[in-house]
C-alpha cells in the first residue's frame, strides 16, 4: 500500500494554500518583531512525517516537520489533526516531543567503561557489538544447563537476564524476544511487571 | 476577520500543554526553576514565558476546588500598553487579527511604564530592556491556523475563532454553567480578546484574572491620550 | 483496555480509580469531557485530590490499599438493591455456574489454603460438572451454590459502615458514589473504570481489578459501547511489547512459555490447549496448537519441522511452579546469580520497587549493556551517589538509540490499536534505530556459533532475515509477525499461494505450512497492506467512534471486545442509541467485528445450535464473576498492605494476602504498624515527567515545570511535623531515605480509621519521576528508594502504591 503521506498532512486543518505570511511582516514589512518569526516559512519547505507520540499510551498522532537543508535535524512538532484519537491536540509531553529527539545530551556514540573505571570511553559499533557478543557466548556457554535438577530438558541459561522494552516498537520488540530467546534467556523481563 | 480566544477554565486539566506549545512554537527556552511548594512552574509569566497555567487551591462552600487559569495576554481591544507607547513601530494591532504585537523597538520604550499601564500584568522585558508577550500566534492565523495554545488544548478549555462566534460561544457555556455555578462569569468580554470564563470568583483563580483586579489602573499618559483619541475609536467594533 | 479511549465518550458514568487519567493520560480527557457534556457523571477516588479530581463530578478520598474494601461494598450494594443486569448475568456469566461442595470461605481464606507452602491447592474451588463435562448451571441463580449466592452471601460482610472504617472513606461519599455508578446496571445505560498502577501495584492487584471486572459484569457491562474494564496503560508500547511477549511467562500472542514438564510440542500443546465439552462453547484456544506451531515456523524458519518438533527443544523451559518475575529476577540478581544482563530501553535503577537492593544488585554483575537514547541511572550505576567505582567490577556497554520520531515502525496503544510511525530526521549521531542494533547483534552472536559452541542450534537456526542490504527492514518483520503461507494451500475452501500473507489468523494451521510470529496480529500486513498504516476517518455505520479503517486493531480489528455480550440472546443491542453490533436476522451487520460470526442464542430452552456463548476466549464461553483461576482466591478479599498503619485487618483475622511474593534476603525489610515510620506513602506520575524521567528530564521544557522531586502531605501533618511549604525534607521507610520538597496541600487529607496508629492515618506521595544522573545538582533522587520489593501472588507486581514512611525536616 503506497501512501503519499504528503497528501494528508496539513498541520492547520485549514486550507494549506493559506500560508501567506503578510501580516508576519508587520505594516508592509516595516518592523522586526520582537523574537525572530522564520518557522511558518522554514516549514513550508520542510519534510513532513507522521509520527505516534513516545509517551504515554493514548498513542497520540503528532506531525514531525524536518529541515530539507542545513543539519537536516526536526524543527517543529505539533498535534496531527487528522488523527482521530487526538485530532491535534498534545499534552505537555507530547508538545515537547521535539526537545527530546534534538537535545545535546543525547548519547550519539557507542560508550564503554571497563572494570573499576572512573569514566566512560567511547568506542564503535563494530567493536562494542563484538566484544558483546563475544561476552554472550562465554557467559551462555559457561553457564548453560541443558538439564534441570529433575533431569528435565530445558535448554536454558541462568547467567543472562533482560529487562526492556516498551519504548521498543512492536517489530523490534519481536526480533528482541526472539533473539533473546534463541540464546537461552529465561530471565525476560519489561515494564508491563512494574 | 477579528479574532477572539474563549477560554473555558472550567474544562482545563492543567495538562500545560499550551504552555509547552506556546514555547515550543515560538523556540523559547526554558527557565531556571525550582519546587516552591506547588505545581505552578515557572513562578509568573517572563520574556521567556508568554503563556503560564496558574494553579491555585480553594475550599468553595465546603469542597475543595483546584482553580486553573490558562494566563496570558488578552489582547485588549483598547490597549492601554499601545497608547501607553504611543509607537506603532514598537506596539501595534496586527489588523486582520486584531493581535497586539510587540517589535524588537520596544526596547526603546520605557518599560515600567508599558508594565505599568497593563490591567492584566502581562508585559515583562528583557535584560535589554525589549519587551515580549503572548503574540496570539498571528503569523500562524495568518496562515489560517489556530494559535499554538488552542491548537494543543485536548479538552476544549481553550477555543480562537472569529470574534463574533466566540462571544456566543463564551454565551452558551455560561447560560449552561450558570444552572450549577450561580457565580459563573465571564472576565471583560467587551474589552480584551481573550475571554475568560470561571465558576467562582476570580480573584481566587489570580490577582489579575479581571483589569479591576488588577489595581493598576490607567496611567496618566494613557488617560491623556483618550482624550485626544479620535472618536472612531470609541465605538465598540461588536455593538 | 477492552474499549479503547474514543468510547469513553459513549460513557454515562466513569470511574476513575486507581489511575489519574489527567495527568497521565492527558488526552483521555478530550472524551471524558465530551462524555460529561453530554451529562455522564464523572467519579475520582484516590488518596490525594489530583487534576483528574478536579475535574470530577463527585470526589472521595480513601486510604491507598483499601480499594477492594470500597469495591466489595459497592458489590453489596448493586445486589441488595438490585440494581444488576439479571438477564446479562444469568446468560453470560459464570453466575449460574454451580461450585463444587469442596468449595469454602472462612475468616479470609478460602479452602485449599496450605500454610506451609502458602499456596492455595485450586481443585477445592472447582465447579460441578453434568455428566457430560459441562458445568452444572442453574440460570434462575438461586441454587445455593451457585456463583451468584456465593458471591452474594462473600460480600453480604461488606457493609457501608465497616467499609468506611477500613478505607477512611466517609459513609456519604461511599453511598452517593455505590448509587451513581450502580445506575448504570439500567439497560442502555453504561458505566466504565479507567484503572493503571494505583490499582495493579498492591500485594492484591489482581483481586482489585477482579472485584471491579465482577462489578462490570453485575451491571451488564462488558462489551458495550462506553463500558469495559479499562487498563490505561502507560507506556507508548507497553501493550505491544506485552503482546510480543518480552515477559518470562509467556511467548508472543500470550501463548504459554513450556514448564520442564512439557517435555515435546505434543506434550506442550496438550498441556495449554483448554477443552470445552459443551456445543456452544467457541472456546477458542482450542486453536492453540495452529498458533503455537506457526510461532515456531516464524522463529526458525525452514528449520523447524515436524521432525524436530519444529525446534520446540531449542526453545528454552522454565522449571514448573518457580518465577523468574522482575522482583525474582533482581533478587536472583542481588544474590549474584547473573554474569551478565541487558537493560533494554529501561532504567531499573529508579524504575522497580527497592530501588537500593536493585542498584546493589547491579554491582555483582560482571557485563552489562544498557541501551538507551540518554545515560540514566542504571548504565552509571557505578559512579551513582556513595558509589567508589574503583571497587566496582562490572564492564559496562552503552548502545545510543534513535528516538522515535527518527524510525519506522509500529506501536499499539492501550485501546490495542496497532499505529505506523515514519522517520523524519535520520538518527541522530552514530545512534541507531533499536531493531538495527537488534539485527547487528545478532549477527555478532550467529558468527561466534559458526565454528561450534554450546547447543548452537537455537542461535545458527533463528530466522534472521529482515535485513536488506544490511538495513533493518521493519516491514519484513510486520510481515513476520502477520504470517505466511509457506506452500500452495487451501482453507475453508480459499486457495492461498506459497509465500503470500495470511488474511486472518482463522487461516493458520498446525501442520507447518503457515508461519506467524504473532498470532494476534495475524490480519495486521496482509495482501492489502499495513493496515497499521491506515487513515481513514470515516466511521462505521452505528456512528459510535470505532473508526474501523484508521490503523488497525487486535484481534481482527475488533474495537469493543466481548461485544457479543453487548446485545440479548436475540441479539439486540441493551442500548439502542450507542450499539456495537446487531443481528439482523442473518448475520451481524452494521457495527464492530463481532466476537464470531455465530448466530445469537436465542433462549437457553431451545438455543440455536449454531450459536456461541458471548466469552469466547473462556473454556466455558462466559465472563468469570467466579475465578478459580487465580492464586489468591476465587472471589476477591480485602486484606491489609504488607506494610499498614492498622493494627488489624477488620474485616478477617487473615491480615495481609496469605500468598503475597516476599523475599528474604537482608535487604528485604518490611515494617507495618512501626512507630518509626507512622505515615502512608504512595508514588505516582505527573504530567510533565514520564515514568523514570529518563525522556523527560532532559528537556528544559518539562524540567521548568516540574524541577524537583516532591513529597505532598496535608497542611494537618506538616503542622504535626513543622514543615513548611516549599522546603526541604527527609521521607524515611525501612529501606532508604529520599530527601524532598515539600508541597503542603489541602489536596490531602488525614482519614479517620479503625484501629490506625496515632489518632489520625496521614497519607503522603512521592513521584517516582526522578533520579540523581539529572537534573545536574545530583540531589532529585528516585522515590524507590522508599518502596518495599514484595507483590501480588499473580502477576508479581511490586507493592508501590501502599508502604510505610516517616517525614521529618531537613
Amino acid at each position: 500500500m503506497k501512501i503519499n503521506r504528503r497528501e494528508f498532512i496539513q498541520i492547520s486543518g485549514a486550507a494549506a494554500a493559506g500560508l501567506a505570511l503578510s501580516s508576519c511582516a508587520g505594516k508592509g514589512g516595516m518592523f522586526t518583531p520582537a523574537r525572530d518569526q522564520a518557522k511558518m516559512l522554514q516549514i513550508q519547505d520542510a519534510k513532513e512525517t507522521t509520527t505516534i507520540c513516545p509517551y504515554c499510551a493514548v498513542g497520540c498522532g503528532a506531525i514531525v516537520h524536518t529541515a530539507n537543508s542545513g543539519k537536516k535535524r526536526a524543527i517543529n512538532i505539533e498535534g496531527d489533526p487528522g488523527h482521530v484519537i487526538n485530532r491535534g491536540t498534545l499534552c505537555s509531553k507530547g508538545a515537547a516531543l521535539r526537545q527530546l529527539a534534538e537535545n545535546d545530551q543525547r548519547v550519539t556514540q557507542p560508550m564503554y567503561r571497563a572494570p573499576y573505571s572512573k569514566e566512560w570511553q567511547k568506542v564503535d559499533w563494530e567493536w562494542a557489538l563484538t566484544r558483546i557478543a563475544q561476552k554472550v557466548k562465554a557467559t551462555r556457554d559457561g553457564t548453560f544447563e541443558a538439564r534441570n535438577a529433575k533431569d528435565q530438558v530445558v535448554n536454558r541459561t541462568m547467567g543472562i537476564a533482560s529487562v526492556g522494552s516498551a519504548a521498543l516498537d512492536n517489530e523490534e520488540c519481536w526480533t528482541y524476544q526472539a533473539l533473546m530467546r534463541a540464546i537461552g534467556l529465561v530471565y525476560i523481563e519489561h515494564q508491563a511487571r512494574i | 476577520m477579528s479574532k477572539s480566544f474563549f477560554v473555558d477554565t472550567t474544562l482545563c486539566t492543567a495538562c500545560r500543554g499550551c504552555q509547552v506549545a506556546c514555547k515550543q512554537w515560538h523556540d523559547l527556552p526554558a527557565e531556571k526553576t525550582e519546587n516552591r511548594g506547588t505545581y505552578q512552574n515557572p513562578a509568573d509569566l517572563s520574556f521567556d514565558t508568554y503563556k503560564l497555567v496558574r494553579m491555585n487551591e480553594a475550599v468553595i462552600g465546603g469542597q475543595l476546588k483546584w482553580l486553573f487559569f490558562p494566563d496570558q495576554c488578552r489582547h485588549c481591544l483598547e490597549a492601554p500598553c499601545l497608547e501607553t507607547a504611543g509607537d506603532p513601530a514598537a506596539i501595534y494591532y496586527d489588523e486582520p487579527s486584531g493581535a497586539v504585537i510587540y517589535t524588537a523597538a520596544t526596547k526603546n520604550l520605557d518599560a515600567a511604564e508599558i508594565i505599568e499601564s497593563c490591567p492584566y500584568n502581562i508585559p515583562r522585558k528583557a535584560l535589554d530592556g525589549t519587551l515580549a508577550k503572548c503574540d496570539m500566534c498571528y503569523d500562524r492565523v495568518a496562515a489560517g491556523m489556530q494559535p499554538a495554545c488552542v491548537k494543543t488544548c485536548p479538552t476544549g478549555a481553550m477555543n480562537f475563532g472569529e470574534r463574533a462566534d466566540m462571544l456566543d460561544l463564551a454565551q452558551n457555556r455560561l447560560t449552561v454553567l450558570k444552572r450549577t455555578h450561580r457565580g459563573a462569569m465571564l472576565l471583560d468580554p467587551d474589552d480584551i480578546r481573550v475571554v475568560f470564563m470561571v465558576a467562582y470568583d476570580p480573584g481566587l483563580y489570580h490577582e489579575h484574572a479581571v483589569a479591576s483586579h488588577s489595581g493598576h489602573g490607567i496611567s496618566r499618559q494613557v488617560a491623556l491620550r483618550r482624550m485626544l483619541r479620535p472618536l472612531k475609536n470609541l465605538v465598540s467594533p461588536f455593538a | 483496555m477492552t474499549n479503547h479511549w474514543i468510547d469513553i465518550k459513549n460513557s454515562d458514568c466513569i470511574m476513575i480509580m486507581g489511575s489519574n487519567a489527567a495527568e497521565n493520560h492527558p488526552i483521555s480527557f478530550r472524551y471524558v469531557t465530551e462524555a460529561q457534556q453530554k451529562g455522564a457523571k464523572l467519579i475520582s477516588v484516590d488518596p490525594r485530590f489530583t487534576r483528574t479530581s478536579a475535574r470530577a463530578d463527585l470526589y472521595a478520598p480513601m486510604r491507598s490499599g483499601t480499594d477492594i474494601a470500597i469495591l466489595g461494598g459497592m458489590i453489596k450494594y448493586i445486589i441488595d438493591n438490585n440494581l444488576y443486569n439479571k438477564e446479562y448475568i444469568a446468560a453470560y456469566t459464570n453466575a449460574a455456574f454451580i461450585v463444587g461442595t469442596d468449595y469454602y470461605f472462612d475468616d479470609g481464606l478460602f479452602a485449599g489454603f496450605d500454610r506451609t507452602s502458602k499456596k492455595y491447592d485450586k481443585k477445592k474451588w472447582a465447579f460441578e460438572m453434568d455428566a457430560n463435562g459441562v458445568p452444572k448451571m442453574d440460570r434462575t441463580l438461586e441454587h445455593p451454590r451457585c456463583v451468584f449466592q456465593i458471591l452474594k452471601k462473600h460480600f453480604d460482610r461488606y457493609n457501608i459502615a465497616l467499609v468506611s472504617r477500613i478505607s477512611g472513606t466517609p459513609q456519604t461519599d461511599l453511598k452517593e458514589i455505590y448509587q451513581t455508578y450502580g445506575a448504570t446496571g439500567a439497560r442502555g445505560k453504561a458505566g466504565t473504570i479507567m484503572y493503571a498502577m494505583g490499582w495493579t501495584q498492591h500485594t492484591v492487584g489482581t483481586q482489585n481489578i477482579r472485584t471491579m471486572a465482577i462489578i462490570q459484569l453485575l451491571l451488564g457491562n462488558m462489551g458495550v459501547a462506553g463500558g469495559g474494564v479499562n487498563a490505561l496503560r502507560g507506556e507508548s508500547n507497553v501493550q505491544g511489547s506485552t503482546d510480543h511477549c518480552l515477559l518470562w511467562h509467556i511467548w508472543p500472542g500470550y501463548l504459554k512459555t513450556p514448564r520442564a514438564s512439557n517435555f515435546s510440542l505434543a506434550a506442550y500443546n496438550q498441556k495449554w490447549t483448554p477443552k470445552s465439552n459443551d456445543p456452544l462453547s467457541a472456546n477458542w484456544w482450542q486453536n492453540y496448537p495452529k498458533y503455537s506451531i506457526s510461532l515456531l515456523k516464524s522463529f526458525f524458519g525452514d528449520s523447524a519441522v515436524a521432525k524436530n518438533d519444529y525446534g520446540y527443544d531449542w526453545l528454552p523451559k522454565v522449571d514448573d511452579g518457580k518465577h523468574y518475575s522482575w522482583l525474582d529476577l533482581f533478587d536472583e540478581m542481588y544474590k549474584g546469580t547473573f554474569k551478565g544482563f541487558f537493560a533494554w530501553g529501561q532504567n531499573p535503577a529508579c524504575s522497580g520497587a527497592h530501588a537500593g537492593k536493585t542498584r546493589q544488585a547491579l554491582k555483582k554483575l560482571d557485563w552489562m549493556v544498557n541501551v538507551n537514547i540518554f545515560d540514566n541511572e542504571t548504565g552509571s550505576f557505578w559512579r551513582g551517589p556513595g558509589e567508589d567505582p574503583t571497587k566496582i567490577k562490572t564492564e559496562v556497554f552503552f548502545l545510543p538509540a534513535a528516538v522515535s520520531i527518527e524510525k519506522e515502525g509500529s506501536i499499539t496503544n492501550s485501546g490495542r490499536w496497532s499505529q505506523w510511525r515514519y522517520e523524519g530526521p535520520r538518527p541522530l549521531g552514530s545512534s541507531l534505530p533499536d531493531g538495527q542494533i537488534i539485527m547487528e547483534l545478532g549477527n555478532k552472536i550467529k558468527a561466534q556459533y559458526k565454528d561450534g559452541g554450546t547447543f548452537p542450534e537455537p542461535i545458527r537456526n533463528l530466522k534472521w532475515d529482515y535485513a536488506a542490504k544490511g538495513t533493518y527492514d521493519p516491514h519484513a518483520v510486520a510481515k513476520e509477525i502477520n504470517g505466511y503461507f509457506l506452500k500452495d494451500v487451501t482453507v475453508k475452501g480459499k486457495a492461498f499461494k506459497k509465500g503470500t500473507l495470511v488474511p486472518s489468523f482463522a487461516y493458520l494451521q498446525a501442520d507447518g505450512s503457515t508461519s506467524s510470529g504473532n498470532w494476534l496480529y495475524c490480519n495486521s500486513y496482509t495482501e492489502k497492506g499495513n493496515m497499521a498504516a491506515r487513515r481513514s476517518v470515516k466511521d462505521a455505520p452505528n456512528n459510535i467512534g470505532l473508526y474501523p479503517e484508521f490503523a488497525w486493531c487486535w484481534p481482527v480489528n475488533r474495537r469493543i471486545i466481548y461485544n457479543r455480550a453487548s446485545v440479548d440472546l436475540q441479539g439486540q443491542p441493551w442500548d439502542k442509541s450507542d450499539w456495537v453490533i446487531k443481528w439482523d436476522g442473518a448475520k451481524w451487520s452494521g457495527g464492530d467485528v463481532p466476537d464470531g460470526g455465530w448466530p445469537p442464542i436465542g433462549s437457553f430452552d431451545n438455543p440455536n445450535p449454531k450459536a456461541r456463548h458471548a466469552f469466547i476466549m473462556r473454556k466455558h464461553g462466559h465472563g468469570q464473576i467466579f475465578g478459580p483461576g487465580r492464586a489468591d482466591g476465587p472471589l476477591p478479599e480485602h486484606y491489609e498492605p504488607m506494610e499498614c498503619p492498622v493494627e488489624k485487618n477488620f474485616m478477617s483475622s487473615t491480615y495481609t494476602n496469605p500468598t503475597a511474593a516476599v523475599y528474604g534476603t537482608e535487604a528485604d525489610v518490611y515494617k507495618t504498624c512501626d512507630p518509626r515510620f507512622p505515615f502512608v506513602g504512595t508514588t505516582y506520575r505527573v504530567v510533565e515527567h514520564w515514568q523514570t524521567g529518563v525522556m523527560t528530564r532532559h528537556q528544559p521544557w518539562l524540567l521548568e515545570m516540574q524541577p524537583q522531586v516532591f513529597v505532598e502531605m496535608s497542611e494537618e501533618l506538616a503542622a504535626l511535623k513543622g514543615i513548611k511549604n516549599g522546603e526541604r525534607v527527609v521521607a524515611t521507610s525501612a529501606r532508604g531515605r529520599l530527601e524532598c520538597t515539600a508541597i503542603v496541600t489541602k489536596r490531602f487529607k488525614p482519614l479517620k480509621v479503625a484501629g490506625q496508629l496515632g489518632a489520625e492515618v496521614h497519607q503522603v506521595g512521592f513521584p517516582w519521576c526522578f533520579g540523581w544522573q539529572k537534573p545536574d545538582s545530583g540531589k532529585e533522587e528516585s522515590a524507590n528508594l522508599l518502596t518495599p520489593s514484595t507483590g501480588d501472588p499473580n502477576t508479581r507486581i511490586p507493592e508501590t502504591k501502599a508502604f510505610m514512611v516517616n517525614i521529618q525536616k531537613v
